[in-house]
């Protein structure tokens, strides 16, 4: 569904991606860990164009969508929750829904938004709050919310355990389950590798703006190396904490 | 109660020019030095096609307006579009030379002289508590608070208004709804021209249209914006109002030459002791 070629990305001469290369099937789950700076935000802001690329190509559903704008390539079914939520913390929440339907005819937004409130009863309680009067946790919903709105046959994440509770965290995965069980396809990028592998069925390790491993998420929630450099910081941050 | 009565007369003007500041500041994070030259045009628009031209008043108002929108969307394409290093100071820089420019041909165009426009409206004099408003004032004031609340609506109620506040709130994020932000920025040079030539427009007969009078209303425009805090419409609005008050009322203890000056006064004011406006909220930092 969504094939991504030999990207080279750089930042004013500073290399953030070389060659990586990341394909997803249609219904998959697939997560890409790594640690902070490895290039995740990157590869999904190069895919959706908001950062540019440098060399490489993105195809989807056999589309070349390489030099689409950002807009055009929401249009043709991506969507990205970004990094940190982004949401628009001075809008209500039910604006905030009806932006990312920006591109969709009225009818079908109004029909989507209520499918959205039922998924996240949360978001039609607080419809009519200001965004950024919500949790973290909250708001992460409402950016999930925000980026269904647009109808999208891939959803690209970016980093949803950012600054929340385990609680939180398990209930935001959640709810990334039922999407996926509904026949959603998924790219996730996280730097919580345990979580992400978890929910995922395939997975990448990205070190250095490096594909360095991919595989079964089991298989590499099991590689004693994934393990070293990416479980193992984290229960060694449970055991000090 | 006189000088209060004038003072909202032309405080709503500086409203009107203060918002067009503000609509820009949001979604460039620029200070549009060529504001106040949109005022004149509009001025010199409705001069033409309703005094020169004899076109009725309405189709002429809508002739200015829709002038300086589209305008005001070139002005966007050609200077801050062609702008190759986009950071704010040299953004400032292009529109302190657009503004020059304007102002120039404008003296090409219709002459260095003032030229009056006649009353739109039959003109009258209300008797109100303590002191009395020309009809033609009334309608200075009426139409700056109904244009500034059709903005409101515009940007509370309508698709592309929504598009624009979630732009202004965070451009990445707009993009990734699909929202081409780009386009969002030229509207939003539109608007502000639209709003200046209002402005422009109304306050013609009552003080004639020159060339240069884009620096002056202008920079009075800034204060205001900078009075009610940069960042939010309803503060612009309020800061027009006042500044147009305190003007009024210290004519009544400087002598009438420095009126003027008392704009400048509040600007320095304001950025000594509240930088953030009298109604501004602390600034938020775009990434
Ligand atoms: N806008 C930018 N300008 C310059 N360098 C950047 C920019 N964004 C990210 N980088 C650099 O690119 C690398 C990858 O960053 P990023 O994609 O944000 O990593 P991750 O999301 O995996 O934490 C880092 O070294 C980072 O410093
Ligand atoms: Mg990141």
């Amino acid at each position: 569904m969504l094939e991504v070629k030999s990207l080279h990305v750089s930042y004013g001469g500073v290399q953030a991606l070389t060659n990586v290369s990341v394909h997803v099937s249609k219904g998959e789950f697939v997560s890409l860990i790594g640690s902070n700076g490895a290039g995740k935000t990157t590869l999904l802001n190069s895919i959706m164009n908001i950062v540019g690329k440098q060399k490489g190509t993105a195809i989807f559903d056999g589309k070349d969508v390489t030099k689409f704008g950002t807009s055009q390539i929401v249009t043709s079914g991506m969507a990205l929750v970004p990094e940190g939520r982004r949401v628009f913390s001075n809008m209500s929440v039910l604006e905030n829904l009806e932006m990312g339907g920006f591109k969709r005819p009225a009818a079908e937004v109004k029909n989507k938004l209520e499918e959205i409130v039922k998924m996240f009863p949360v978001l039609g309680e607080r419809g009519y709050q200001m965004a950024g009067m919500l949790s973290g946790g909250e708001q992460q919903m409402l950016a999930i919310g925000r980026a269904l709105m647009s109808n999208p046959r891939i959803l690209l994440m970016d980093e949803p355990s950012m600054g929340l509770a385990p609680l939180v965290i398990k209930e935001v995965y959640e709810k990334l389950k039922v999407l996926a069980e509904s026949g959603l396809t998924i790219l996730l990028v996280e730097q919580n590798a345990s979580m992400a592998l978890k929910y995922a069925q395939r997975g990448y390790v990205l070190e250095n703006g490096r594909i360095i491993m991919q595989g079964k998420a089991s298989e590499l929630l099991g590689d004693n190396e994934v393990k070293r450099a990416y479980l193992g910081k984290e229960y060694k941050e449970k055991w000090e904490r | 109660m006189q000088f209060l009565y004038s003072g909202l007369t032309s405080g709503s003007v500086y409203g009107l020019v203060a918002l067009g500041f503000n609509i820009i500041y949001n979604t460039t994070g620029i200070i549009n030095f060529a504001q106040g030259e949109f005022v004149m045009i509009g001025g010199m628009l409705i001069y033409t096609l309703f005094a020169v031209m004899g076109l009725p008043f309405p189709i002429a108002f809508i002739g200015a307006v829709g002038g300086a929108f589209v305008m005001g969307i070139l002005f966007e394409k050609v200077f801050i579009r062609l702008t190759k290093i986009k950071n704010e100071l040299n953004l400032i820089t292009v529109t302190i030379a657009a503004s020059i420019i304007i102002r120039d041909l404008a003296m090409h165009f219709w002459g260095r002289d003032s030229l009056p426009v006649k009353e739109f409206i039959p003109v009258f004099n209300i008797q109100l508590p303590g002191g009395v408003m020309s009809s033609q004032s009334i309608l200075v004031i009426a139409v700056s608070l109904f244009v500034a609340f059709g903005l409101n609506m515009f940007l509370k109620k309508s698709k592309y208004g929504k598009a624009m506040r979630a732009s202004f709130d965070d451009p990445i994020a707009a993009e990734t709804c699909g929202i081409n932000v780009s386009n969002i920025r030229v509207m939003s040079f539109g608007v502000a021209a639209l709003l200046g030539a209002v402005a422009g427009v109304i306050i013609a007969p009552i003080m004639f249209v020159t060339y240069d009078d884009g620096i002056m209303t202008g920079l009075k425009g800034f204060a205001a914006a900078i009075l009610g805090g940069m960042g939010n419409f309803g503060a612009a609005i309020a800061g027009g109002l006042l500044l147009g008050i305190l003007e009024s009322f210290s004519a009544s203890i400087i002598p009438s030459g420095l009126k003027d000056a008392v704009a400048f006064i509040v600007i320095l004011i304001i950025l000594f002791v509240k930088p953030d406006g009298l109604f501004g909220k602390k600034k938020v930092h775009r990434v």
